[in-house]
């Protein structure tokens, strides 16, 4: 059925080392860890090769028959790189080549992901009679938008010549590679390069455990607690008022501690082998507008989309009619990257939508006086929560009908069920909401700076305090003991 | 050692005996009684029959399975007992799969019972959703493996429930547990295992199963907006497949246990429904149902019973919930017509009773909602 997203396959889940996994935490992890410092000692190369082989053995552990893949498309960039970085091409060739490079990778990405969806559409009107079922390699669209920002900047000229193992790892780093954050090679390759990073750091090692144990509290006990919730809207029942807003605010919780506590372990366990990794949420629920939000959600993402995509389109430097098309058709595509369904595509044209009208605001509202400030802002901060939990029906919803239908029940206020589940339910997705809304993000408790290169407050001390440390202790065994099996992050999909 | 070297081992063990005295509480109370049967406290059942059931396959003694989907969870051992004359166990999971039966019923089969009752519905057989079966069914407790005794040992879930199970059996400590065990956010609170998902004796029947509510519920699944579910995931070369590997797979593996399989009898609505707004659908189960009966036929284990032309049941909305779920009334017909024999099916005549389906499916007309 066109526009239905695609499943996923059970053998491919099973064999998956996730970082919620007793393999993962007590086997690979230590292991690495290890290897990692050992091989320091005999250079930095020696290191960034075990990290990197140590990387493909992750990907291998869960997609063993796309690792050739993506070896391969490690060996093509670097090659594309390597002719408008090394090679004095004319202009005319240097363009074909970086064309070359990003069809090519787009091409890839084409196939693996938009093929079936493709072929399902063609289906749906011209009744071909073609489908298509192709497995998606996990991670190709986060290492594909990778490589394709370092072909970019290597045609601009803002590129110096990496060794190929540095490279190699740049795209293959397992803390990224499966669901980013999407790294960039400025921020990335000159830390691998530096010798000080293969040699232990007790301090960044305590603090990246600490980031882990609350990344994994987030996805054990957070979101895969709230998990049962979500589909009271998106089961298969017929919700009533309360219950789809209760299943669609779950799942708007669920995402969020979902996936930014991947984005925490990701941190974690990159920090221990003393790599900064860059932030990828700022407590987006807190968000003011629409605008605001995109600057704390997958900030990663919003950051490759606006650089390579947006501003390379004209962004606002056309006039004001082609800066809304140009925030259109980025997000749109922001979307269908999230998955090939056209749930995907419209979540996007909604933020779309979101940010023309956010823009359009402020250009043309009045300002609002000073008396007026903080219920202003209350209302904006209701208003945009509320417009992101609108879109993330046809996020998660598995048909546009399905969605469609969500919405409705969402706002038939005529068939309410509000009986002691339902209250129970309510109270509990209120203490997300706190935690959302109020409670510090991880960052912030940690003091981690990603540009300075910073961890644990001043003078690294302050992680050392007894209470804190017992509590980060708690909080990893709360985290460990939440584990649960096969219980895989949102993002993996994507 | 460095100050932050230290705070490491410091958290790291820290870390260590919190884990391992939850794993500890765990071990001595074992909640789902999979180690050994209660002992230290009073055996409490949860509701969550996909986690319960692992461990009543361990800790009850049982010579015939009950099997099937929320169409027989509200079944009672007691019953079946009584008019089966047989000692059973019932495994019945809502929502579940041909997958998850199969390792349910794996896992049963090795403690040698003499009998499974099987209630299945076409719809088992379709390939998983978005999810395999183990998004949903801890089968590594079933096949009491590594990690399926770690998973359980190392579970916090796990550990709150034998927190309580323990304050339980601390008499100081009773009133407090009673009233924290209100079934929000602890699971095991059943105390026999004869109320395991079965309906309380003050339940209203006559609210939940009426015409009224069959007839909403049809209304429902053709609604333009949710019909599409009609048709979801069904194909046959796929239901073909799963079917002959979860079910004749097991029945042939089995041969000294009698498989007694019955279709159970859905409202003439569902019928109605897939007729009307999805026929392909309705083709699919028809084609699949005469291919399940016709290769069942061939097994001299089963006996295949099929209650869904038993026009005096099916046809009375009264019975039923929604378009498919019947009453605790029909519950206990269908436990004796399986002890009479009724509704077998022929095995030189294996479709008989889906031609009779079919005809009563062409003639009815729904009635309009009083």
């Amino acid at each position: 059925m066109a526009g239905t997203k695609p499943g996923h396959d059970e053998k491919q889940r099973q064999g998956r080392m996730l970082f919620n996994s007793y393999l993962f935490i007590f086997l690979f992890l230590p292991v690495t860890l290890a290897g990692y410092f050992i091989c320091g000692r005999f250079g930095n190369l020696a290191a960034v090769i075990w990290l990197a082989l140590a990387s493909l053995v992750f990907y291998s552990a869960s997609n063993w028959q796309f690792v050739a893949l993506l070896l391969g498309s490690v060996a093509f960039n670097y090659f594309i790189g390597w002719l408008l970085i090394a090679r004095k091409l004319p202009p005319r060739q240097r363009f074909a080549a970086l064309t070359a490079g990003v069809a090519g990778d787009l091409l890839v990405l084409g196939i693996f992901k938009y093929a079936g969806f493709l072929a399902a559409n063609l289906d749906a009107i011209f009744k071909t009679g073609i489908t298509l079922d192709i497995l998606l390699p996990v991670g190709i669209s986060f290492y594909t938008f990778t490589q394709i920002a370092f072909l970019v900047d290597a045609y601009r000229g803002q590129v110096a010549r990496y060794a190929l193992p540095h490279y190699a790892l740049f795209v293959t780093y397992f803390p990224h590679l499966i669901a980013g954050p999407i790294l960039h090679h400025k921020d990335m390759v000159p830390q691998f390069e530096r010798s000080e990073t293969t040699r232990p750091n007790p301090h960044l090692i305590l603090c990246g455990l600490m980031i882990f144990a609350i990344g994994l509290f987030k996805k054990t006990c957070l979101a895969d607690g709230i998990q049962p919730l979500v589909s009271l809207a998106f089961g298969s029942g017929t919700p009533t008022f309360d219950q789809a807003w209760i299943g669609a605010l779950a799942y708007t919780f669920q995402l969020y501690f979902d996936f930014s506590g991947y984005s925490d372990m990701a941190i974690g366990i990159s920090l221990m082998f003393g790599i900064f990794l860059p932030l990828n949420f700022n407590s987006p629920y807190k968000a003011q507008s629409i605008i605001d939000f995109w600057r704390r959600w997958h900030m990663t993402l919003s950051q490759f989309l606006r650089d390579y995509l947006y501003i390379p389109l004209g962004g606002n430097r056309r006039g004001t009619v082609l800066r809304y098309v140009n925030l259109m058709i980025t997000m749109a595509l922001g979307g269908l990257w999230h998955g090939a369904a056209w749930t995907f595509v419209i979540w996007g044209v909604l933020h779309g939508l979101y940010l023309c009208i956010n823009h359009a605001w402020n250009h043309f509202a009045p300002p609002v006086a000073p008396r007026f400030a903080r219920v202003a802002n209350l209302a904006a901060f209701m208003l945009t929560f509320l417009s992101v939990v609108v879109a993330w029906v046809f996020f998660r919803a598995s048909t546009l009908s399905s969605a469609i239908y969500i919405l409705s029940r969402m706002g038939d206020p005529s068939h309410v069920a509000f009986g002691r589940a339902e209250v129970v339910q309510g109270a509990f997705v209120a203490c997300y909401a706190a935690l959302a809304f109020l409670a510090p993000n991880t960052q912030t408790i940690m003091g981690y700076d990603h540009k300075a290169r910073t961890v644990g407050g001043a003078a690294g001390a302050w992680p050392a305090r007894p209470l804190f440390l017992y509590a980060s202790a708690a909080v990893l065994a709360l985290g460990i003991l939440g584990i649960q099996q096969y219980s895989e992050f949102i993002y993996f999909r994507f | 050692m460095s100050r932050a070297a230290n705070n490491i081992v410091r958290l790291l063990c820290t870390s260590v005996l919190i884990v391992a005295a939850a794993a500890a509480l765990n071990f001595v109370v074992d909640p789902l009684q999979l180690l050994r049967p209660a002992r230290f406290t009073p055996a409490m059942y949860s509701a969550d029959s996909r986690m319960q059931d692992a461990g009543l396959i361990r800790s009850q003694p049982f010579d015939t399975v009950f099997m099937g989907t929320s169409l027989a969870i509200h079944f009672r051992q007691s019953d079946i007992d009584r008019l089966l004359g047989v000692r059973s166990l019932k495994l019945a999971m809502t929502g579940s799969d041909s997958r998850e039966q199969n390792i349910v019923l794996e896992a049963a089969l090795e403690r040698h019972p003499r009998r499974v009752i099987w209630q299945v519905d076409d719809w088992i057989f379709r390939d998983a959703a978005d999810s395999g079966p183990d998004l949903y069914l801890p089968s590594d407790l079933y096949l009491r493996n590594a990690r399926g005794i770690a998973g359980y040992l190392l579970s916090g879930a796990m550990a709150r429930e034998s927190a309580l199970l323990l304050a339980r059996s601390i008499p100081s400590l009773q009133p407090v547990a009673a009233r924290l065990g209100t079934g929000v956010v602890f699971k095991f609170l059943i105390p026999d295992v004869d109320d395991i998902n079965a309906l309380k004796p003050d339940f209203k029947v006559a609210e939940a199963y009426n015409a009224n509510k069959a007839l909403a519920a049809f209304r429902d699944i053709t609604d333009p907006k949710r019909s599409l579910y009609l048709a979801e995931r069904y194909n046959y070369d796929a239901m073909v497949r799963n079917f002959e590997r979860d079910m004749v797979g097991l029945i042939a593996k089995h041969p000294d246990v009698q498989f007694d399989i019955y279709l159970p009898p859905y409202s003439i609505l569902q019928w109605v429904a897939m007729r009307d707004y999805s026929p392909a659908t309705l083709k699919i189960v028809y084609d699949f149902t005469a291919y399940f009966a016709t290769r069942l036929a061939q097994l001299p284990n089963v006996r295949l019973y099929d209650f869904r032309s038993v026009k005096e049941v099916t046809h009375d909305l009264s019975n039923y919930g929604d378009v498919i779920h019947h009453s605790p009334a029909v519950d206990l017909k269908v436990l004796s017509w399986l002890a009479a024999r009724d509704f077998l099916v022929d095995r030189s005549a294996p479709t008989a009773s889906l031609d009779r389906l079919k005809a009563q499916v062409a003639a009815y007309r729904v009635e309009k909602a009083p």
